[in-house]
């Protein structure tokens, strides 16, 4: 929101830190494989499939007719797939426009390196206005490409910030010092232009403004609506804006009735809010992990079966749970005392290696050497637990 | 309840198919969630069961959002109606704690920008609606049915606004987006409480 920005003054610091934040993962994301992108969505999508997805991305925009790229440029695209991949294409809507453009020219442009995608996840939404400036470099290079009949289109940003984006004017104005760092730091060494949308209209379209500022905001919404069906369980089948935005609607009154049953559900359990350790492992029974199980797939049964394709991740670490309970209780039992589990304890590796060989006969020796092996702590003191919270 | 912290950041260190953010999300949100069930029942009076369950629920939202540190809009909003209810206004003040980076001020700024946007709006509307009426004499039956996709798609628009906290003041754009950011959440608070669930249900 525009009105929002104006009136924080540490807005351009935090755009800083993001956009620092944001090289490095993208230093990262070159370096290491393509996970990165998974903070965005919970889903992993292999690298093969984001060529696919990217071309579907291309293809996919309401009523705008894309050549079919040939195989040629298939591996460029590729390669600029693997590394920029379909979750950093955000708020940048313009880059398919001007990959569109590309291959009508039939320029096996490198795409991947004169587009500058500005790294700025979801939860950064000041930041989305920055990304728009990206399309001046491309501009440059589409220059040299011969035109067939389309328009090219200067955009203040004043025309998109009347429409969807209102805080495009001032972030972007405030955001130049810091885009032109995140662009040096880029592939491209490009002379900074001053703050404008290049939007390029496609043959037979209208060229006026209003529409093209239409089209961008068009566009950016339906590339948030593809992110949205990666996120919804079962919307890969539904094409349409009502449908999506149907099953968006569903999905979040369902996970909040979720939250309603579970907080219910946790009251009942426990008559005190206080969540009393020593009442809980007191009453606690040791039982085979199989029967566990089986009483866990009975537990987690939610009022929403069409949601239940969470379930299959919640076996899998319930089976962790397990573990971790059993070695808990084994703990306990051979000690006799409640005892403090620091959160250094709780370290994976240490999990990993207690769970597969240590055996639940309440051998306490060999478990503190496992432990003290690896260097954690586990202090052997029967006290009760304070009233502190362990950072 | 410190094994149970511990026990669920054991669920979330060792879950494989949990990624980086929402590790450290579900952490956050473990961490405040026990602190604010502490101060919770600090206070000795008996409560009822609907009582817990809103106190629990209370605890888990106002964790949640302020786990995210006020990076996004929804979260903002959802500390915002939570303090403008009285009786839960002070408890919330506790649960956030004192460097809490949730600035009210800012949040009632865009409440009161937003709403007097919406009255312009409806202002302008009312002044052009003449216009209109002689425009809009008889649309060709190809417009139809995008007139009701339209049509469709706004009335979905005014129910996710309604379901997103904060969604009343955005665009559809960043109302999407807020969504999804929500989405990611709502379904870290589920996951990290439904594991306490089990764990309670099983060991009791």
């Amino acid at each position: 929101m525009s009105h929002e920005l104006r009136n924080d003054p540490s807005l351009l610091e935090r755009q800083q830190a993001r956009m620092k934040w944001q090289q490095q993962k993208q230093q990262s994301f070159f370096n290491a494989s393509d996970h990165t992108m998974q903070n965005m969505f919970s889903t992993s999508m292999p690298l093969a499939q984001t060529n696919e997805t990217f071309t579907g991305l291309l293809s996919g925009h309401n009523g705008l007719d894309i050549v079919k790229p040939d195989p040629g440029l298939m591996e460029d695209w590729a390669g600029f797939g693997d590394h920029l991949s379909y979750g950093y294409m955000n708020q940048n809507s313009i880059m398919p426009l001007g990959a569109d453009q590309s291959f009508v020219h039939g320029n096996s442009v490198s795409v991947s390196t004169s587009v500058t995608v500005s790294v700025s996840p979801k939860k950064r939404k000041a930041d989305k206005g920055q990304s728009l400036e990206v399309v001046t470099e491309k501009e440059k290079k589409l220059k040299g490409c011969a035109e067939e009949g389309d328009s090219k289109i200067t955009h203040q940003n004043s025309n998109n910030s009347d429409k969807a984006t209102g805080d495009n004017k001032s972030s972007n104005s405030k955001g130049a010092s810091t885009n032109t760092s995140s662009k040096d730091k880029s592939k491209v060494s490009e002379v900074q232009k001053p703050d404008y949308i290049h939007v390029r209209a496609r043959r037979g379209q209208a060229t006026d403004s209003h529409s093209l500022a239409e089209r961008v905001r068009r566009e950016k919404i339906s590339e948030r609506m593809k992110y949205l069906q990666d996120l919804v369980p079962g919307c890969n089948k539904i094409t349409g804006k009502a449908g999506m935005l149907d099953e968006i609607i569903n999905y979040v009154q369902s996970l909040q009735k979720q939250v309603e049953f579970l907080s219910m559900k946790l009251a009942t359990v426990n008559p005190e809010l206080d969540f009393n350790i020593d009442n809980v492992f007191a009453k606690e029974m040791f039982q085979p992990s199989t029967s566990e199980f089986q009483g866990l797939g009975c537990t987690s049964e939610t009022p929403n079966p069409a949601y239940f394709q969470l379930n299959s991740l919640d076996q899998v670490y319930c089976g962790l749970d397990m573990g971790i309970n059993s070695a808990e209780m084994a703990l306990r039992r051979s000690l006799t005392a409640p005892m403090s589990i620091p959160e250094t304890f709780m370290d994976s590796s240490c999990f990993n290696q207690i769970l597969p060989s240590a055996m639940w006969d309440g051998d306490l020796q060999n478990l503190c050497k496992m432990e003290f092996e690896q260097g954690t702590l586990i202090p052997i003191q029967s006290h009760q637990y304070t009233g502190k919270v362990i950072n | 309840m410190y094994t149970k912290l511990s026990m669920l950041n054991f669920f979330v260190v060792g879950n494989i198919k949990m990624h980086t953010s929402s590790k450290q999300l579900k952490k956050d949100f473990i961490k405040k969630w026990v602190k604010g069930l502490e101060i919770c029942c600090s206070s000795n009076k008996k409560m009822d069961v609907m009582e817990r369950k809103k106190k629990i629920k209370l605890c888990a939202d106002i964790a949640l959002a302020s786990a995210k540190n006020a990076t996004t809009s929804w979260s903002n909003a959802l500390i915002y109606n939570a303090k403008k209810d009285d009786e839960n206004a002070i408890l919330v003040d506790n649960l956030l704690g004192p460097e809490s980076r949730f600035n009210s001020q800012r949040t009632a700024h865009q409440m009161i920008t937003f709403h007097k946007r919406v009255r312009s709006k409806r202002i302008l509307k009312k002044s052009c609606t003449v216009s209109q009426r002689m425009k809009k004499a008889s649309p060709p039956a190809s417009n139809l049915a995008t007139c009701i996709a339209k049509r469709l798609v706004k009335k979905r628009t005014q129910v996710l606004k309604k379901l997103v906290p904060g969604g009343e003041a955005m665009d559809e754009y960043s109302l999407i987006k807020e969504a999804l950011d929500y989405i990611l959440s709502l379904r870290v608070q589920v996951d990290v409480m439904r594991s306490l669930a089990n764990a309670t249900e099983v060991l009791d």
